[in-house]
């Protein structure tokens, strides 16, 4: 009873927000861990601002339903209704993409564009700037998180839903990780 | 910070700068349509200036701060065992001051509320139409008998505001002999940072196991009787440093004794009801109270100690247009135990809010519907971290905590009949966002 009644209610104040088109409020809330307008200066945090919608919207859907495994994430957005997660999607699919470029030393660049071809570069396209409708970009996003989040990928201990990736990740060797995440951080456009 | 890492930092913070946020459409910057005056230059008075500024240029924000170089309490912890510099987290107000927030250093010493108007130290006056109070906690050292400010600068610091006290601190544990006894007193809650002790305590443990210290103790002697993310220290405590009365790390609740009635600086001993302890270092963390100034403009509305205030908009339930955030108010689902936690995150996220709500109502726009959100991690180790959520709605102008969005860290994976460990890496990687949170979380202030 106190379920349905919790249900009703968040149905209820997310109805309103979205009715009124007003997700800023909870959107300024993700700024706190993915900077104003999803541009993150956290190495270990993820710039969201520009990313797909699809994307976005369903990553957030499958943390919500333990379709996927979170670290903080996950007990965010289960507070969020369906329709607040669709706003956010697309609130921040909105935002320009900024990239942060990082520098790398070219022999590391070399083995990491090495380690990407065909691999990543299929659904997140060479220099990361044109991924699939359903992937996100990756040019210029911290390396230090790509590194963390291809070690989600590869850890058993992690339910992650989109199998092309996992293949992926998997292919990957432990010391072509970083280089491949280094070339993608570098990348300006 | 390596010198790559600063250099994608400040370009990334330079990119954030630019990047679009909403304005209020025909904002100018020319005459100002509002006079908003900020006191208090933390997280949550930072977050306030600067969101008032990229919601709407065309209100004028003043910035009165006492301090020209602020230093986070996040993370302040990973200082004393020599984990992270204390310039990682300090932060000037050249950011808030590019916004065209108008920074002043000086200490306000009225606020009148009838007239409108704050009065500083230096014979200042500023007029506003409305006031954001953010002036954090002050200590009151009347509950431990032989306490006092002085000695916490000299002999028992708290470190309990980030700066000269934490690097205090930090010698002293340099100095404790092996075998040395370092007692951490808990105040009775509220104080700011809930998990922020037992964290210290960590930190301290780490610095001692790796600094030849091994058979040191660290002793939490506390006035409450459980605590923030309590499964989770535990766990991390037992498996990295010992804990318990035969391991390094020991936890005294209230109710077997813990709260400590008296310390005396010159032998460095604290007094419990049962016992007389000699430390080596004693670190005794005061009760808290709003700040003075919130106090004596009579804001402090429940117990003489805390301000009250509005959840639609966090005003303050004693004057009109003065708004109270921070640690320094009182919010949430207190009926069930579910106020909002003092954190930094917490001040970070009712600043957008009072922001929110002043843009609106300066503009004639219909007021924002709130959500308040936290977010703290906790570092027991370079490699171990753990973190708590928060959500809080508003429904019929009531504080709504949603449970379904707020919780810690899992304490364990499988079923209750079958619980698992949680794998290792789930902690090791929230020992890496604890920074990229920080990081942002700071930028989100006063870049």
């Amino acid at each position: 009873m106190k379920k349905t009644l919790f249900a009703l209610s968040l149905a209820g104040f997310a109805a309103g927000a979205a009715a009124r088109g007003d997700i800023e409020p909870l959107a300024r809330t993700c700024n706190n861990c993915h900077g104003v307008g999803g541009v993150s200066v956290g190495l270990s945090m993820p710039s969201i601002g520009g990313l797909p919608r699809d994307y976005l919207r369903n990553i957030m859907k499958q943390w919500k339903y333990d379709e996927r495994s979170s670290i903080t994430m996950g007990r965010i957005v289960k507070g969020f209704s369906d329709d607040e997660i669709d706003a956010l999607a697309a609130y921040f699919a909105k935002q320009r993409w900024v990239p942060s470029p990082q520098a790398a030393a070219a022999p590391v660049i070399a083995k990491g564009k090495a380690a990407i071809a065909e691999r990543c570069e299929d659904c997140h396209g060479l220099t990361g700037s044109d991924p699939d409708v359903d992937a996100p970009k990756i040019n210029g996003q911290w390396a230090k998180y790509m590194e963390l989040e291809l070690a989600k990928y590869r850890s058993k201990e992690f339910k992650m839903p989109h199998r092309k990736m996992k293949k992926a990740a998997h292919e990957i060797k432990d010391a072509e990780v970083q280089p491949a995440a280094r070339y993608y951080g570098a990348q300006s456009r | 910070m390596t010198n790559i890492d600063r250099r994608s930092f400040l370009k990334a913070v330079a990119g954030a700068s630019a990047a679009s946020v909403l304005t209020v459409p025909g904002a100018r910057a020319a005459a100002a349509k509002a006079r908003v005056v900020v006191i208090g230059g933390g997280f949550g008075g930072a977050t306030a200036a600067r969101y008032l500024r990229l919601l709407d240029p065309g209100i004028e924000v003043t910035l009165i701060e006492r301090g020209t170089r602020y230093t986070s309490c996040p993370l302040s912890n990973e200082v004393l065992s020599g984990e992270r510099d204390i310039a990682t987290l300090q932060s000037g107000y050249g950011g808030l001051a590019k916004r065209g927030v108008k920074v002043v250093h000086d200490e306000v010493t009225q606020i009148d509320p009838v007239n409108k108007t704050v009065t500083t130290a230096e014979g200042g006056s500023f007029a506003y139409d409305s006031l954001v109070v953010s002036p954090g906690v002050d200590f009151d050292y009347s509950g431990v008998q032989g306490h006092s400010a002085e000695l916490a600068e000299t002999r028992i610091p708290h470190a309990w505001k980030a700066g000269p006290q934490t690097l205090l601190l930090k010698k002293q544990l340099e100095a404790m002999p092996d075998g040395g006894r370092f007692v951490i007193a808990v105040p009775k809650a509220p104080f700011r940072c809930p998990p922020g002790p037992y964290e210290r305590a960590a930190q301290v443990a780490m610095y001692c196991k790796h600094h030849g210290k091994k058979k040191a103790k660290i002793l939490i002697l506390d006035s409450n009787d459980s605590f923030s993310k309590r499964p989770l220290f535990e766990e991390a405590w037992k498996a990295l440093y010992g804990y318990g009365p035969n391991g390094m790390i020991e936890w005294v609740s209230g109710a077997n004794g813990g709260q400590v009635e008296r310390v005396d600086g010159t032998s460095l001993t604290c007094s419990t009801t049962f016992d007389d302890l000699k430390c080596d270092v004693l670190n005794v963390i005061p009760a808290h109270k709003a700040g003075k100034i919130a106090r004596d403009a009579g804001l402090a509305t429940l117990k003489g100690n805390w301000c009250e205030v509005k959840p639609e908009n966090m005003e303050s339930k004693a004057h009109k247009d003065v708004y109270v955030i921070g640690d320094a108010c009182v919010g949430g689902e207190l009926a069930t135990g579910n106020g909002f936690p003092k954190s930094a995150h917490m001040a970070n996220s009712q600043a957008k809010a009072v922001a929110a709500a002043v843009v609106a109502k300066v503009n004639g726009l219909p007021a924002p519907v709130p959500v308040y959100t936290n977010t703290c991690y906790s570092v027991v180790a370079h490699d171990w971290g753990f973190s708590v959520v928060h959500l809080f709605r508003v429904a019929n102008n009531q504080w709504v905590y949603i449970k379904e969005g707020s919780g810690i860290s899992p304490v364990t994976f499988g079923t209750k009949a079958a619980p698992k460990p949680v794998p290792r890496i789930y902690r090791k990687l929230e020992a890496e966002y604890a920074d990229g949170w920080l990081r942002n979380l700071m930028a989100d202030a006063f870049a």
